[in-house]
Protein backbone atom coordinates (compact mmCIF):
# COMPACT_ATOMS: atom_id res chain seq x y z
CA UNK A 1 0.00 0.00 0.00
CA UNK A 2 2.10 2.45 0.94
CA UNK A 3 5.12 2.17 -2.35
CA UNK A 4 1.36 2.67 -4.51
CA UNK A 5 0.90 5.49 -2.52
CA UNK A 6 4.68 6.88 -3.11
CA UNK A 7 4.11 6.43 -6.71
CA UNK A 8 0.91 8.53 -6.44
CA UNK A 9 2.28 10.88 -4.75
CA UNK A 10 5.34 10.86 -5.89
CA UNK A 11 4.36 14.29 -8.05
CA UNK A 12 2.82 15.27 -4.84
CA UNK A 13 6.43 15.66 -3.33
CA UNK A 14 7.82 17.67 -6.48
CA UNK A 15 4.45 20.15 -5.81
CA UNK A 16 4.93 20.47 -1.90
CA UNK A 17 8.52 21.69 -0.79
CA UNK A 18 9.20 23.36 2.53
CA UNK A 19 7.32 26.14 2.75
CA UNK A 20 8.72 28.90 5.22
CA UNK A 21 12.07 29.78 5.66
CA UNK A 22 12.87 28.39 9.10
CA UNK A 23 14.12 25.08 7.15
CA UNK A 24 17.31 24.87 5.13
CA UNK A 25 16.30 22.37 1.86
CA UNK A 26 18.09 19.05 3.04
CA UNK A 27 17.72 17.01 0.31
CA UNK A 28 19.71 16.75 -3.18
CA UNK A 29 18.31 19.14 -6.48
CA UNK A 30 16.77 16.57 -8.19
CA UNK A 31 13.25 17.44 -9.62
CA UNK A 32 12.54 21.58 -9.41
CA UNK A 33 10.79 22.02 -5.99
CA UNK A 34 7.29 24.01 -6.13
CA UNK A 35 5.67 24.40 -3.71
CA UNK A 36 1.98 23.98 -3.02
CA UNK A 37 1.91 26.75 -0.94
CA UNK A 38 3.57 29.87 -3.19
CA UNK A 39 5.30 32.36 -1.37
CA UNK A 40 5.03 35.23 -3.37
CA UNK A 41 1.84 35.41 -4.50
CA UNK A 42 0.48 37.65 -1.38
CA UNK A 43 -2.42 39.20 -2.98
CA UNK A 44 -3.69 35.64 -2.94
CA UNK A 45 -2.82 34.64 0.84
CA UNK A 46 -6.34 34.27 2.63
CA UNK A 47 -5.01 33.61 5.96
CA UNK A 48 -4.54 37.77 6.01
CA UNK A 49 -6.66 39.00 8.83
CA UNK A 50 -10.09 39.21 6.96
CA UNK A 51 -13.44 41.56 7.27
CA UNK A 52 -15.36 37.58 9.01
CA UNK A 53 -12.73 37.28 12.06
CA UNK A 54 -14.20 37.95 15.20
CA UNK A 55 -12.54 39.88 17.75
CA UNK A 56 -10.97 36.87 19.44
CA UNK A 57 -9.79 35.89 16.17
CA UNK A 58 -8.05 39.12 15.23
CA UNK A 59 -6.35 39.50 18.77
CA UNK A 60 -5.02 35.63 18.95
CA UNK A 61 -3.23 36.64 15.30
CA UNK A 62 -1.72 39.75 16.60
CA UNK A 63 -0.11 37.93 19.42
CA UNK A 64 1.56 35.36 16.89
CA UNK A 65 2.47 38.20 14.81
CA UNK A 66 4.13 39.43 17.64
CA UNK A 67 6.00 36.69 18.37
CA UNK A 68 7.16 35.94 14.57
CA UNK A 69 9.17 38.97 15.51
CA UNK A 70 12.51 37.02 17.03
CA UNK A 71 12.03 34.43 14.52
CA UNK A 72 11.74 31.76 16.75
CA UNK A 73 8.06 31.28 15.16
CA UNK A 74 6.56 31.37 11.30
CA UNK A 75 3.36 32.36 9.56
CA UNK A 76 2.72 29.62 7.00
CA UNK A 77 0.67 31.02 3.99
CA UNK A 78 -2.33 29.33 2.38
CA UNK A 79 -3.06 30.14 -1.20
CA UNK A 80 -6.13 29.02 -2.98
CA UNK A 81 -4.61 25.40 -5.16
CA UNK A 82 -5.76 27.41 -8.22
CA UNK A 83 -2.86 29.38 -8.17
CA UNK A 84 -0.61 26.52 -8.46
CA UNK A 85 0.64 25.97 -11.80
CA UNK A 86 1.49 22.49 -11.50
CA UNK A 87 -1.56 20.68 -11.74
CA UNK A 88 -0.67 19.55 -15.28
CA UNK A 89 2.03 18.10 -14.71
CA UNK A 90 0.28 16.09 -11.80
CA UNK A 91 -2.36 14.96 -14.07
CA UNK A 92 0.65 13.49 -16.66
CA UNK A 93 2.03 11.97 -13.94
CA UNK A 94 -1.24 9.88 -12.90
CA UNK A 95 -2.16 9.06 -16.39
CA UNK A 96 1.16 7.94 -16.69
CA UNK A 97 1.70 5.54 -13.82
CA UNK A 98 -1.95 4.66 -12.42
CA UNK A 99 -3.84 4.52 -15.69
CA UNK A 100 -6.71 2.73 -14.03
CA UNK A 101 -7.39 5.36 -11.55
CA UNK A 102 -6.49 7.98 -13.65
CA UNK A 103 -9.69 7.30 -15.55
CA UNK A 104 -11.60 8.04 -12.77
CA UNK A 105 -9.80 12.06 -12.35
CA UNK A 106 -11.30 14.28 -14.32
CA UNK A 107 -9.47 16.73 -15.69
CA UNK A 108 -12.90 19.18 -16.03
CA UNK A 109 -13.58 18.50 -12.50
CA UNK A 110 -9.29 19.03 -11.57
CA UNK A 111 -9.86 22.72 -13.21
CA UNK A 112 -12.50 23.73 -10.58
CA UNK A 113 -10.85 21.64 -7.69
CA UNK A 114 -10.22 24.20 -4.57
CA UNK A 115 -8.52 22.43 -1.39
CA UNK A 116 -10.88 21.17 0.47
CA UNK A 117 -10.63 24.05 3.40
CA UNK A 118 -10.42 26.61 1.42
CA UNK A 119 -13.92 26.02 -0.82
CA UNK A 120 -16.10 28.65 1.47
CA UNK A 121 -16.84 31.50 0.97
CA UNK A 122 -15.27 34.53 3.50
CA UNK A 123 -16.31 33.42 6.99
CA UNK A 124 -18.84 30.84 6.12
CA UNK A 125 -16.36 27.96 6.22
CA UNK A 126 -13.13 27.59 7.57
CA UNK A 127 -11.31 30.84 8.70
CA UNK A 128 -7.91 29.78 9.78
CA UNK A 129 -4.11 30.45 10.06
CA UNK A 130 -1.42 28.28 10.75
CA UNK A 131 2.15 29.41 12.83
CA UNK A 132 5.14 26.80 12.99
CA UNK A 133 7.62 27.41 15.67
CA UNK A 134 10.60 24.90 14.50
CA UNK A 135 12.45 24.68 17.66
CA UNK A 136 9.87 23.13 19.45
CA UNK A 137 8.44 21.35 16.32
CA UNK A 138 5.38 22.60 16.91
CA UNK A 139 2.59 24.38 15.05
CA UNK A 140 -0.88 26.13 16.17
CA UNK A 141 -3.67 26.99 13.89
CA UNK A 142 -6.23 29.67 14.93
CA UNK A 143 -9.34 28.29 13.90
CA UNK A 144 -12.95 29.92 13.63
CA UNK A 145 -15.49 27.74 12.08
CA UNK A 146 -18.33 29.20 9.98
CA UNK A 147 -21.87 28.58 9.78
CA UNK A 148 -21.98 26.25 6.90
CA UNK A 149 -19.65 23.83 8.90
CA UNK A 150 -22.38 23.10 11.19
CA UNK A 151 -23.28 19.21 13.14
CA UNK A 152 -25.89 19.66 15.74
CA UNK A 153 -27.13 22.86 15.64
CA UNK A 154 -25.28 25.50 17.46
CA UNK A 155 -22.06 23.19 17.46
CA UNK A 156 -19.36 22.38 14.94
CA UNK A 157 -19.67 19.10 12.84
CA UNK A 158 -17.11 16.54 14.52
CA UNK A 159 -15.94 16.17 10.96
CA UNK A 160 -14.75 20.08 10.60
CA UNK A 161 -13.32 19.56 14.00
CA UNK A 162 -11.45 16.24 12.40
CA UNK A 163 -10.76 18.17 9.02
CA UNK A 164 -8.56 21.51 10.96
CA UNK A 165 -6.90 18.61 13.38
CA UNK A 166 -5.80 16.58 10.43
CA UNK A 167 -4.53 19.78 8.72
CA UNK A 168 -2.53 21.09 11.31
CA UNK A 169 -0.93 17.59 12.56
CA UNK A 170 -0.07 17.33 9.00
CA UNK A 171 1.45 20.67 8.58
CA UNK A 172 3.54 19.00 11.67
CA UNK A 173 4.48 16.38 9.77
CA UNK A 174 5.13 17.65 6.62
CA UNK A 175 7.46 20.74 8.20
CA UNK A 176 9.50 17.69 9.83
CA UNK A 177 9.21 15.46 6.93
CA UNK A 178 8.21 16.94 3.60
CA UNK A 179 6.12 14.30 1.88
CA UNK A 180 3.88 12.46 4.09
CA UNK A 181 0.46 10.68 4.07
CA UNK A 182 -2.12 10.25 7.15
CA UNK A 183 -1.97 6.74 8.27
CA UNK A 184 -3.98 7.19 11.34
CA UNK A 185 -5.90 9.89 13.28
CA UNK A 186 -7.61 9.15 16.60
CA UNK A 187 -9.31 11.92 18.21
CA UNK A 188 -11.19 12.31 21.42
CA UNK A 189 -14.08 15.01 21.42
CA UNK A 190 -14.67 16.28 25.05
CA UNK A 191 -16.71 19.19 24.42
CA UNK A 192 -18.44 20.15 21.08
CA UNK A 193 -17.63 23.36 19.47
CA UNK A 194 -19.76 26.75 19.63
CA UNK A 195 -20.63 27.24 15.72
CA UNK A 196 -18.01 30.66 14.99
CA UNK A 197 -15.93 30.88 18.11
CA UNK A 198 -12.77 30.46 17.87
CA UNK A 199 -10.29 27.47 18.95
CA UNK A 200 -6.42 27.05 19.24
CA UNK A 201 -5.51 23.88 17.86
CA UNK A 202 -1.73 22.97 19.12
CA UNK A 203 0.07 19.91 17.97
CA UNK A 204 3.41 18.96 18.49
CA UNK A 205 5.75 16.08 16.40
CA UNK A 206 6.31 13.65 19.69
CA UNK A 207 8.93 11.19 18.00
CA UNK A 208 9.49 9.84 14.75
CA UNK A 209 10.44 6.13 14.18
CA UNK A 210 12.09 5.14 10.93
CA UNK A 211 9.43 6.79 8.40
CA UNK A 212 6.64 6.75 10.94
CA UNK A 213 5.80 10.24 12.77
CA UNK A 214 3.98 10.62 15.68
CA UNK A 215 1.97 13.86 16.52
CA UNK A 216 -0.16 15.15 18.62
CA UNK A 217 -2.49 17.88 19.57
CA UNK A 218 -5.16 19.60 21.74
CA UNK A 219 -7.95 22.12 20.55
CA UNK A 220 -8.66 24.70 23.20
CA UNK A 221 -10.90 27.59 23.95
CA UNK A 222 -8.79 30.88 23.32
CA UNK A 223 -8.27 31.42 27.20
CA UNK A 224 -7.10 27.63 27.46
CA UNK A 225 -9.22 26.60 30.30
CA UNK A 226 -11.68 24.77 27.96
CA UNK A 227 -10.60 21.39 26.10
CA UNK A 228 -12.79 20.98 22.89
CA UNK A 229 -10.37 17.74 22.18
CA UNK A 230 -7.22 15.72 21.94
CA UNK A 231 -6.21 13.37 19.10
CA UNK A 232 -3.14 11.83 18.28
CA UNK A 233 -2.06 10.54 14.63
CA UNK A 234 0.47 8.33 12.84
CA UNK A 235 1.73 9.88 9.42
CA UNK A 236 4.11 8.14 7.20
CA UNK A 237 7.06 9.62 5.06
CA UNK A 238 6.90 8.62 1.93
CA UNK A 239 9.91 8.05 -0.40
CA UNK A 240 9.27 9.33 -3.68
CA UNK A 241 12.60 7.12 -5.17
CA UNK A 242 10.73 4.11 -4.51
CA UNK A 243 8.18 3.08 -6.80
CA UNK A 244 6.52 0.10 -6.94
CA UNK B 1 -39.84 11.12 28.90
CA UNK B 2 -40.01 15.36 29.47
CA UNK B 3 -40.22 14.96 32.81
CA UNK B 4 -36.43 13.19 32.87
CA UNK B 5 -35.33 15.72 30.27
CA UNK B 6 -36.55 18.64 32.23
CA UNK B 7 -34.57 16.81 35.76
CA UNK B 8 -31.64 16.88 33.66
CA UNK B 9 -31.93 20.08 32.65
CA UNK B 10 -32.52 21.37 36.57
CA UNK B 11 -29.61 19.67 37.44
CA UNK B 12 -27.28 21.55 35.05
CA UNK B 13 -29.02 24.88 35.96
CA UNK B 14 -28.25 23.62 39.87
CA UNK B 15 -24.83 23.29 38.16
CA UNK B 16 -24.13 26.91 37.02
CA UNK B 17 -21.96 26.78 33.24
CA UNK B 18 -21.43 23.87 31.98
CA UNK B 19 -19.76 21.83 34.47
CA UNK B 20 -15.91 21.80 34.65
CA UNK B 21 -13.76 19.05 32.98
CA UNK B 22 -14.65 15.60 34.38
CA UNK B 23 -18.28 15.21 32.95
CA UNK B 24 -19.54 17.61 29.80
CA UNK B 25 -23.21 16.20 30.53
CA UNK B 26 -25.10 15.00 33.27
CA UNK B 27 -25.33 11.75 34.08
CA UNK B 28 -29.24 10.48 32.53
CA UNK B 29 -30.99 8.20 35.18
CA UNK B 30 -30.12 5.16 33.07
CA UNK B 31 -33.64 2.77 33.94
CA UNK B 32 -35.26 5.95 32.35
CA UNK B 33 -33.65 6.76 29.31
CA UNK B 34 -34.11 5.83 25.83
CA UNK B 35 -37.65 4.70 25.52
CA UNK B 36 -38.08 5.44 21.79
CA UNK B 37 -37.45 2.55 19.62
CA UNK B 38 -35.23 2.51 16.37
CA UNK B 39 -38.68 1.68 14.42
CA UNK B 40 -40.58 5.37 15.74
CA UNK B 41 -37.35 7.22 15.59
CA UNK B 42 -37.23 5.95 11.88
CA UNK B 43 -40.55 7.10 11.27
CA UNK B 44 -39.92 10.67 12.56
CA UNK B 45 -37.09 10.93 10.80
CA UNK B 46 -38.43 9.58 7.34
CA UNK B 47 -41.36 11.74 7.29
CA UNK B 48 -43.84 10.87 4.73
CA UNK B 49 -44.90 14.13 3.73
CA UNK B 50 -42.49 16.99 3.91
CA UNK B 51 -41.49 20.43 2.05
CA UNK B 52 -38.16 20.40 2.48
CA UNK B 53 -35.90 19.34 0.22
CA UNK B 54 -34.22 15.92 0.22
CA UNK B 55 -30.53 16.09 -1.05
CA UNK B 56 -30.27 12.57 -0.93
CA UNK B 57 -31.86 11.99 -4.23
CA UNK B 58 -30.11 11.49 -7.52
CA UNK B 59 -28.47 14.15 -9.60
CA UNK B 60 -26.92 14.97 -13.01
CA UNK B 61 -23.28 14.84 -11.16
CA UNK B 62 -23.58 11.65 -9.59
CA UNK B 63 -21.39 8.84 -11.75
CA UNK B 64 -23.05 5.99 -13.14
CA UNK B 65 -21.39 3.36 -10.41
CA UNK B 66 -23.11 6.04 -7.64
CA UNK B 67 -26.87 5.97 -9.92
CA UNK B 68 -26.57 2.17 -10.15
CA UNK B 69 -25.50 1.09 -6.56
CA UNK B 70 -28.53 3.42 -5.58
CA UNK B 71 -31.23 1.86 -7.39
CA UNK B 72 -29.48 -1.37 -5.99
CA UNK B 73 -30.28 -0.42 -2.86
CA UNK B 74 -33.92 1.38 -3.18
CA UNK B 75 -34.93 -1.67 -4.98
CA UNK B 76 -33.90 -3.37 -1.25
CA UNK B 77 -36.20 -0.42 0.14
CA UNK B 78 -38.76 -2.33 -1.71
CA UNK B 79 -38.80 -5.73 0.44
CA UNK B 80 -35.67 -6.36 2.32
CA UNK B 81 -36.09 -4.17 5.05
CA UNK B 82 -34.04 -1.32 4.24
CA UNK B 83 -34.82 2.56 4.48
CA UNK B 84 -33.80 5.60 2.39
CA UNK B 85 -33.05 8.36 5.09
CA UNK B 86 -33.80 11.87 3.34
CA UNK B 87 -30.84 14.31 3.64
CA UNK B 88 -31.79 18.18 4.79
CA UNK B 89 -30.24 20.90 5.04
CA UNK B 90 -29.90 21.36 8.40
CA UNK B 91 -30.37 18.94 11.00
CA UNK B 92 -32.59 21.00 12.77
CA UNK B 93 -34.94 19.99 10.16
CA UNK B 94 -34.78 16.61 10.96
CA UNK B 95 -35.05 16.58 14.46
CA UNK B 96 -38.23 18.81 14.33
CA UNK B 97 -40.40 19.58 17.67
CA UNK B 98 -37.46 18.28 19.00
CA UNK B 99 -34.26 20.19 20.68
CA UNK B 100 -30.75 19.20 22.31
CA UNK B 101 -31.20 18.96 26.31
CA UNK B 102 -30.76 22.53 27.45
CA UNK B 103 -27.47 22.50 28.81
CA UNK B 104 -26.19 22.43 24.68
CA UNK B 105 -28.85 23.96 22.99
CA UNK B 106 -27.68 26.86 21.38
CA UNK B 107 -28.10 30.60 22.55
CA UNK B 108 -29.74 32.18 19.03
CA UNK B 109 -30.70 29.97 15.75
CA UNK B 110 -29.23 31.86 13.04
CA UNK B 111 -30.62 30.76 9.14
CA UNK B 112 -27.27 30.85 7.44
CA UNK B 113 -26.27 28.24 9.60
CA UNK B 114 -25.84 24.65 7.44
CA UNK B 115 -25.32 21.56 7.58
CA UNK B 116 -21.85 20.84 7.10
CA UNK B 117 -22.28 18.57 4.58
CA UNK B 118 -24.84 20.12 2.63
CA UNK B 119 -23.26 23.56 2.64
CA UNK B 120 -22.10 23.45 -0.60
CA UNK B 121 -24.50 23.91 -2.81
CA UNK B 122 -23.22 23.16 -6.40
CA UNK B 123 -24.17 19.82 -7.72
CA UNK B 124 -21.36 17.56 -7.41
CA UNK B 125 -18.90 19.75 -6.26
CA UNK B 126 -18.74 19.00 -2.12
CA UNK B 127 -20.33 15.84 -0.41
CA UNK B 128 -22.50 13.92 -3.04
CA UNK B 129 -24.28 11.06 -0.76
CA UNK B 130 -27.20 8.79 -0.15
CA UNK B 131 -27.73 6.82 3.11
CA UNK B 132 -29.51 3.58 3.76
CA UNK B 133 -30.27 1.86 6.86
CA UNK B 134 -31.58 -1.17 7.83
CA UNK B 135 -33.18 -0.55 11.24
CA UNK B 136 -33.48 -4.39 12.71
CA UNK B 137 -29.69 -5.36 11.29
CA UNK B 138 -28.60 -2.17 12.65
CA UNK B 139 -26.52 -1.78 9.74
CA UNK B 140 -26.11 1.39 7.21
CA UNK B 141 -24.55 1.95 3.35
CA UNK B 142 -23.44 5.61 2.35
CA UNK B 143 -22.82 5.94 -0.97
CA UNK B 144 -19.98 8.75 -0.86
CA UNK B 145 -19.17 10.68 -3.95
CA UNK B 146 -16.46 13.26 -3.15
CA UNK B 147 -16.73 16.40 -5.48
CA UNK B 148 -13.80 18.73 -7.05
CA UNK B 149 -14.05 21.06 -3.92
CA UNK B 150 -13.18 18.23 -0.86
CA UNK B 151 -9.82 18.25 -2.77
CA UNK B 152 -6.33 17.20 -0.39
CA UNK B 153 -3.78 16.14 -2.47
CA UNK B 154 -4.34 16.94 -6.24
CA UNK B 155 -7.11 14.25 -7.82
CA UNK B 156 -7.93 13.37 -4.63
CA UNK B 157 -10.56 13.58 -1.58
CA UNK B 158 -9.54 15.31 1.38
CA UNK B 159 -8.42 12.43 4.25
CA UNK B 160 -10.88 15.64 6.60
CA UNK B 161 -13.58 15.39 3.66
CA UNK B 162 -14.09 11.18 4.08
CA UNK B 163 -13.95 11.37 8.32
CA UNK B 164 -16.55 14.25 7.78
CA UNK B 165 -18.43 11.58 5.88
CA UNK B 166 -17.81 8.82 8.11
CA UNK B 167 -19.09 11.14 10.87
CA UNK B 168 -21.81 12.27 9.51
CA UNK B 169 -23.11 9.05 8.64
CA UNK B 170 -22.28 7.52 12.20
CA UNK B 171 -24.48 10.59 13.57
CA UNK B 172 -26.86 9.49 11.77
CA UNK B 173 -27.10 6.09 12.53
CA UNK B 174 -26.53 6.38 16.08
CA UNK B 175 -29.01 8.89 16.92
CA UNK B 176 -31.71 5.80 14.91
CA UNK B 177 -29.91 3.07 16.63
CA UNK B 178 -30.32 4.55 20.51
CA UNK B 179 -30.41 8.12 20.43
CA UNK B 180 -26.60 8.60 20.20
CA UNK B 181 -26.51 12.20 19.46
CA UNK B 182 -22.21 13.87 19.97
CA UNK B 183 -19.18 11.83 18.88
CA UNK B 184 -16.88 11.03 21.59
CA UNK B 185 -14.51 9.82 19.61
CA UNK B 186 -13.44 8.28 16.30
CA UNK B 187 -9.98 6.64 15.34
CA UNK B 188 -9.51 6.37 11.76
CA UNK B 189 -6.91 4.23 9.63
CA UNK B 190 -6.25 5.38 6.06
CA UNK B 191 -5.36 3.22 3.62
CA UNK B 192 -5.67 4.36 0.10
CA UNK B 193 -6.93 7.73 -1.49
CA UNK B 194 -10.56 8.09 -2.84
CA UNK B 195 -10.11 9.90 -6.44
CA UNK B 196 -12.50 12.43 -6.70
CA UNK B 197 -16.07 12.18 -8.55
CA UNK B 198 -15.79 8.23 -7.59
CA UNK B 199 -17.77 6.01 -5.47
CA UNK B 200 -16.88 5.24 -2.17
CA UNK B 201 -19.26 2.77 -0.41
CA UNK B 202 -19.12 3.16 3.43
CA UNK B 203 -20.62 -0.11 5.31
CA UNK B 204 -21.26 0.43 9.02
CA UNK B 205 -22.05 -1.73 11.89
CA UNK B 206 -23.44 -0.79 15.32
CA UNK B 207 -20.85 -2.84 16.75
CA UNK B 208 -22.50 -2.31 20.98
CA UNK B 209 -25.03 -0.30 22.69
CA UNK B 210 -24.20 0.51 26.11
CA UNK B 211 -26.27 2.62 29.02
CA UNK B 212 -24.43 6.09 27.31
CA UNK B 213 -22.32 4.82 24.71
CA UNK B 214 -23.02 3.81 21.44
CA UNK B 215 -20.22 1.85 19.21
CA UNK B 216 -19.67 1.66 15.16
CA UNK B 217 -17.39 0.62 12.74
CA UNK B 218 -17.15 1.37 9.10
CA UNK B 219 -15.49 0.35 6.27
CA UNK B 220 -14.95 2.57 3.14
CA UNK B 221 -14.27 0.96 0.02
CA UNK B 222 -14.83 0.58 -3.79
CA UNK B 223 -17.80 -1.01 -4.97
CA UNK B 224 -15.59 -3.91 -6.01
CA UNK B 225 -14.83 -4.08 -2.72
CA UNK B 226 -10.86 -4.76 -4.25
CA UNK B 227 -9.58 -1.22 -2.95
CA UNK B 228 -10.00 -0.56 0.68
CA UNK B 229 -10.25 3.56 1.46
CA UNK B 230 -10.28 3.62 5.13
CA UNK B 231 -11.51 1.76 8.23
CA UNK B 232 -12.97 3.71 11.25
CA UNK B 233 -14.74 3.51 14.57
CA UNK B 234 -16.82 5.71 16.15
CA UNK B 235 -18.38 5.72 19.63
CA UNK B 236 -21.37 8.04 20.08
CA UNK B 237 -22.68 9.64 23.50
CA UNK B 238 -26.83 8.55 23.58
CA UNK B 239 -28.66 11.48 25.04
CA UNK B 240 -31.86 12.40 24.42
CA UNK B 241 -33.78 14.92 22.78
CA UNK B 242 -36.31 17.38 24.41
CA UNK B 243 -40.01 18.42 23.46
CA UNK B 244 -39.71 21.80 23.00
Amino acid sequence: MLRSCAARLHALGALRGLPGAARPPARSPGPARRSLFLEADFHKDSSLPKPSWSKDMRLLFDQFMKKCEDGSWTRLPFYSYKAVQNVHDFIAFIHGSLPSTAKLVDKEQLSQAQIFTESFKDGLGFEYVMFYNDAEKRTVCLFQGGPHLQGMPGFLHGGAVATMIDATVGMSAIKAEGLVMTANLNINFKRPVPLCSVVVINSHLDKTEGRKLFISCDVRSVDETTLYSEATSLFIKLDPEKNS
Amino acid sequence: MIRRGLQGAARLRHHGALPGAARILPRLNPASAFGSSTDSLVSRFCPEKTDLKDYALPNASWCPDMLSLYQEFLEKTKADGWVKLPSFKSNRDHIQGLKLPSGLAATSDKSDWRLFTRCIPVEGQGFEYAIFFHPSKKKSVCLFQPGPYLEGAPGFAHGGSLTTMIDETFSKIAFLAGEGLLTLSLNIKFKNLIPVGSLAVLNIDVEKIEDQKLYMSCVAQSRDQKTIYAKCSGVFLRLQLEQE
